[in-house]
């Protein structure tokens, strides 16, 4: 049998690399199972890979689960700032009833999650540091994710929206003077050739991302007994290395910051706290209100420790 | 020779059907421009507000590529009414007469068939959109069913057109190819 | 079957459906679903609509018609007569000056004009008549003005690099800037061969042309403005920090159609929906096949096609030199047959990891393509630009234009191999503009 598994990453990112463990991990069970991976969008374009998904046309994919926010309104929850603290509580997420709910929604759809994973991400300016919500204030900003948006819009910022491809030339050009997106997407784009100042994902980090390697239901309860083994056994082993890379991905794009002559700021917990508590008032209290059952979710997740 | 052929616009003669194809085709022509005409007030909007106001721009990009998703899709029965399609008939260049003129009812008849195939499952994922109230996954959040109802619209349109060229064919009121009966 | 033969069977199949006189778009849907549905199964020809529309949904693609329109309510106007007549009364000592005049106009339009065929028709339209009219060979008139219209998609704006942009996610305002020198490049040496040729026809007459006085020199100036005031204003808004690329596009059809209204009385309905539906016309028909090559880039994706050429072609030890020329005859061949767009957005999934692989820079790499592309326009059997003059004077027979562009092509050809001494030539802008950068 022969899965297809599509992306938007190149072969050096790690969501990459989580898909290349399943493949070969799959492969040397010898169940007669083979996973064909199709990178860099060179399939479907990176938010149009959920619907092909849910429609068994495609069999696998590594996917931003905010992006289908759009079908599943719950899913918005998985980009929500100040929800997750670090990746070690990102972890126990994972592990809760918060995500058996989500799960629950992308079964509706016929999707199941192989694997679990969060990335982090920070901000950049500019002309200076973007740390507390008083910084973004009159900024030309470009947030990574709807519930980003909101916040940041609720700061005074000004929204300006484009891809994270758009973010270096309209940097230079001083469309945008800020920006916030994922740690590799920072180093990927090479956005520290255009900027003061990097607020990398630290001990405090607002910026989480749920980026899971999902299946389709069907395919996968069509499997044999021995191949459906063979695929859980080979996920286990890709999540481990999935949390433990992440962690690492935040260091090295300070690092690459660092090199580039970037000044480098730290969030606090004051900052931290006065994020979250204008995402209550903005963020949080949109998805409340669009999301049927939507406190219900919010509050399981917000009840993980 | 081959290339855009910039001589003219179907031909109709004095086919009712043919005629009410042309008139519809035409309408959507109109409704194509003025997407694009929307397009360029709003970007220009845009650019308004976040560089001289410095205010939020939410909904503009995205409202824009659908105009212009809309515009093209909308643009295509009436671009074939124009003969702008550009196309290269080196073949029939090459046949006969009577062989060109079966070679342009083959030739119709396929392109016939796959935009049906693209009005069909065109549709299918219209109507997936519309029953599951899908929506985009920003801000704005529009209802994608609005703009994926020009894929039905404008491929079940250009296959109209498409099937009225076929007919100009068969009754000998247009030339195969639309090339000069000399050629 | 194996990839590779697959991909000869699907090149095979492509290029009997494209001839067969089906429209290009059309032509590229039907092989894309005739080979998904044997090779893939049903599950992937549901796709095609949905791949459809996900190629359209690109906020970049804006700019095409944007461009597109500003070339075309221009060209609706005398500006474009205005334009050479001006540059020859300031050119009038300079022998053969008028085919000089009208190669600089040519290259001057480029500069508001995404599009070639635009390009060719708002400067041929006055420029071939007064060509002929005091004496130029007919080769000479046609043959420059068609040369010189390609230009329209080497100097910025274009559309095929904006195409080469989106296809291969490199910076659309990287690659307008790094078609400026090749463009004037290619200016100096069609003027070079224009002269040399006139000169070589005997007709001496030509070349002392008509004497202006002062008062005609300058009364002419005021009418060249609204070019510089929309030309300053598009690299402004791109270069200044007022809007993307994109979004700049919008602001120069906005200028350029005010301009034609305001200045050269653009009132009428019946005027301004020429230009619009000139412009819808050529924009759709360039969207429908950059949809369509969506789908068909799909197809040789998902039979892994492209995955084993550029594998295959990775194993190959040869010359990364003797590549670059395998690659520029493909180009050229694909150029002779099929659309700009069409040939770029068909092969640079393939391409560009081998250009990369091969130590090419992308976006040097653009100019060359495009570079070929042109050659493409101004040659049979798919030429546009030959047709466009064919338009424009029907009386000079397709052949005299065909042969009369020939040296032109020579000419192009000879550009390539410049810039492949001198990378310089194409990337020193973009760099020293937007730093070294992707
Ligand atoms: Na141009
Ligand atoms: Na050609």
């Amino acid at each position: 049998t022969e899965l297809r598994l599509s992306h938007q990453w190149s072969n050096q990112d790690i969501r990459h690399q989580v898909a290349q463990i399943v493949a070969d991990e799959v492969a040397a069970a010898d169940v007669d199972l083979e996973i064909k991976i199709f990178g860099s969008q060179s399939l479907f374009k990176a938010r149009e890979q959920y619907k092909p998904l849910s429609r068994g046309q495609l069999d696998m994919t590594v996917f931003p689960l905010s992006y289908a926010g759009g079908q599943q309104p719950a899913f918005n929850l998985t980009l929500m700032p100040g929800l997750v603290k670090n990746h070690d509580h990102a972890a126990r997420l994972n592990e809760s009833a918060f995500m058996e709910a989500i799960e629950a929604k992308m079964a509706e759809d016929d999707v199941m999650v192989l694997v679990h994973g969060y990335l982090a991400g920070g901000f950049a300016g500019k002309d200076k540091c973007i740390t507390k919500p008083e910084d973004v204030q009159g900024l030309q900003t470009r947030a990574a994710g709807r519930a980003f948006e909101q916040m940041l819009a609720g700061a005074g910022a000004s929204i300006a929206s484009m891809g994270s491809g758009e973010i270096y030339n309209a940097m230079q050009t001083g469309v945008l003077n800020a920006a916030n997106t994922s740690s590799s997407s920072f180093v990927s784009f090479r956005i520290y050739e255009q900027v003061a100042c990097y607020t990398p994902a630290g001990d405090y980090a607002l910026w989480f991302m749920y980026q899971p390697l999902l299946m389709n239901k069907s395919t996968f309860e069509g499997l044999t007994a021995e191949q459906q083994e063979a695929l859980l056994a080979a996920a286990e082993k890709a999540e481990a290395f999935y949390l433990e890379e992440a962690k690492k991905e935040d260091a090295a794009s300070r690092e690459v910051f660092e090199k580039a002559g970037v000044e480098i700021a730290e969030m606090t917990q004051a900052d931290f706290d006065a994020w979250r508590a204008l995402a209550q008032e903005t963020s949080y209290a949109a998805f409340v209100a669009d999301t049927p059952g939507g406190q219900e979710l919010l509050d399981k997740a917000l009840a993980v420790e | 020779m081959a290339g855009q052929s910039s001589a003219a616009e179907a031909r109709t003669g004095d086919n009712l059907f043919l005629k009410a194809v042309a008139a519809l085709s035409t309408l959507a022509g109109w409704l194509s421009a003025a997407m694009i005409v929307i397009a360029v007030g709003i970007t220009c909007q845009m650019i308004f507000i976040r560089f001289v106001l410095n205010g939020s721009t939410v909904w503009q990009t995205e409202a824009v590529v659908y105009l212009m998703v809309g515009a093209t899709l909308m643009g295509l029965p009436y671009v074939q009414r124009l003969r702008g399609h550009v196309n290269v008939d080196l073949i029939p260049l090459m046949m006969s007469r009577r062989l060109r003129r079966v070679m342009a009812i083959f030739t119709l008849c396929v392109s016939i068939a796959i935009i049906g195939v693209m009005l069909f499952y065109g549709y299918e994922y219209w109507h997936f959109a519309w029953e599951r109230g899908w929506r985009s996954d920003t801000v704005w959040g529009p209802k994608l069913w609005i703009p994926y109802l020009a894929i039905p619209l404008g491929f079940g349109l250009l296959m109209l057109q498409l099937i009225a060229d076929l007919v100009a064919v068969l009754l000998r009121i247009d030339t195969p190819f639309g090339l000069g009966e000399d050629a | 079957m194996d990839p590779l033969t697959l991909g000869a069977l699907v090149a095979f199949a492509t290029i009997i459906v494209l001839f067969s006189g089906v429209s290009v778009a059309i032509g590229l849907l039907i092989v894309s679903a005739g080979f998904l549905i044997v090779f893939d199964g049903m599950r992937s020809l549901e796709l095609m609509p949905e791949i459809f529309f996900g190629k359209l949904d690109n906020f970049a693609l804006l700019s095409i018609p944007m461009f597109i329109i500003m070339g075309a309510s221009i060209a609706s106007t005398r500006a474009g007569a205005d334009l050479y007549e001006a540059l020859e009364r300031w050119l009038t000592r300079v022998p053969g000056g008028l085919v000089i005049s009208n190669l600089g106009a040519c290259a001057l339009f480029s500069a508001m004009s995404g599009s070639s065929p635009a390009t060719c028709a708002a400067i041929g339209k006055m420029g071939i008549p007064e060509m002929r009219k005091r004496g130029y060979p007919d080769e000479v008139a046609a043959g420059s003005i068609a040369a010189g219209g390609t230009l329209g998609i080497l100097i910025p704006p274009s559309v095929t690099m904006i195409v080469y942009g989106i296809a291969t996610e490199t910076s659309i305002g990287r690659l307008f800037l790094a078609g400026v020198f090749p463009g004037l490049l290619l200016v100096g040496l069609f003027m070079l061969w224009s002269l040399y040729s006139t000169w070589r026809s005997g007709n001496t007459a030509v070349l002392t042309a008509t004497v202006y006085t002062w008062k005609q020199k300058f009364e002419i100036l005021p009418r060249v403005l609204p070019f510089i005031v929309i030309i300053i204003g598009v690299l402004y808004a791109m270069y200044g920090g007022v809007a993307t690329p994109s979004e700049t596009a919008a602001v120069g059809a906005l200028l350029c159609l005010l301009i034609a209204m305001i200045i050269y009385k653009l009132w009428s309905p019946v005027k301004l929906w020429e230009v619009l539906r000139d412009s819808t016309k050529e924009s759709v028909m360039i969207l429908f096949i950059i949809a369509a090559a969506g789908v068909f880039s799909y197809m040789l994706s998902s039979l892994f096609i492209t995955q084993a050429i550029a594998e295959w072609i990775g194993t190959l030890e040869v010359n990364r030199w003797v590549l670059m020329g395998a690659i520029n005859l493909f180009l050229l061949v694909a150029g002779f047959f099929l659309p700009p767009v069409a040939v770029i957005l068909m092969t640079a999934p393939v391409l560009l990891p081998i250009i990369t692989t091969a130590g090419f820079d992308p976006i040097w790499f653009a100019v060359i393509l495009t570079i070929n592309m042109e050659i493409g326009l101004i040659s049979p059997p798919v030429g546009l630009n030959l047709y466009v003059i064919n338009g424009i004077a029907p009386d000079i027979k397709l052949k005299t234009i065909l042969v009369g562009s020939l040296p032109y092509v020579a000419c192009m050809v000879l550009a390539i191999l410049i810039l492949c001494v001198f990378p310089g030539i194409a990337t020193w802008l973009p760099d020293a503009v937007m730093g070294p950068g992707f």
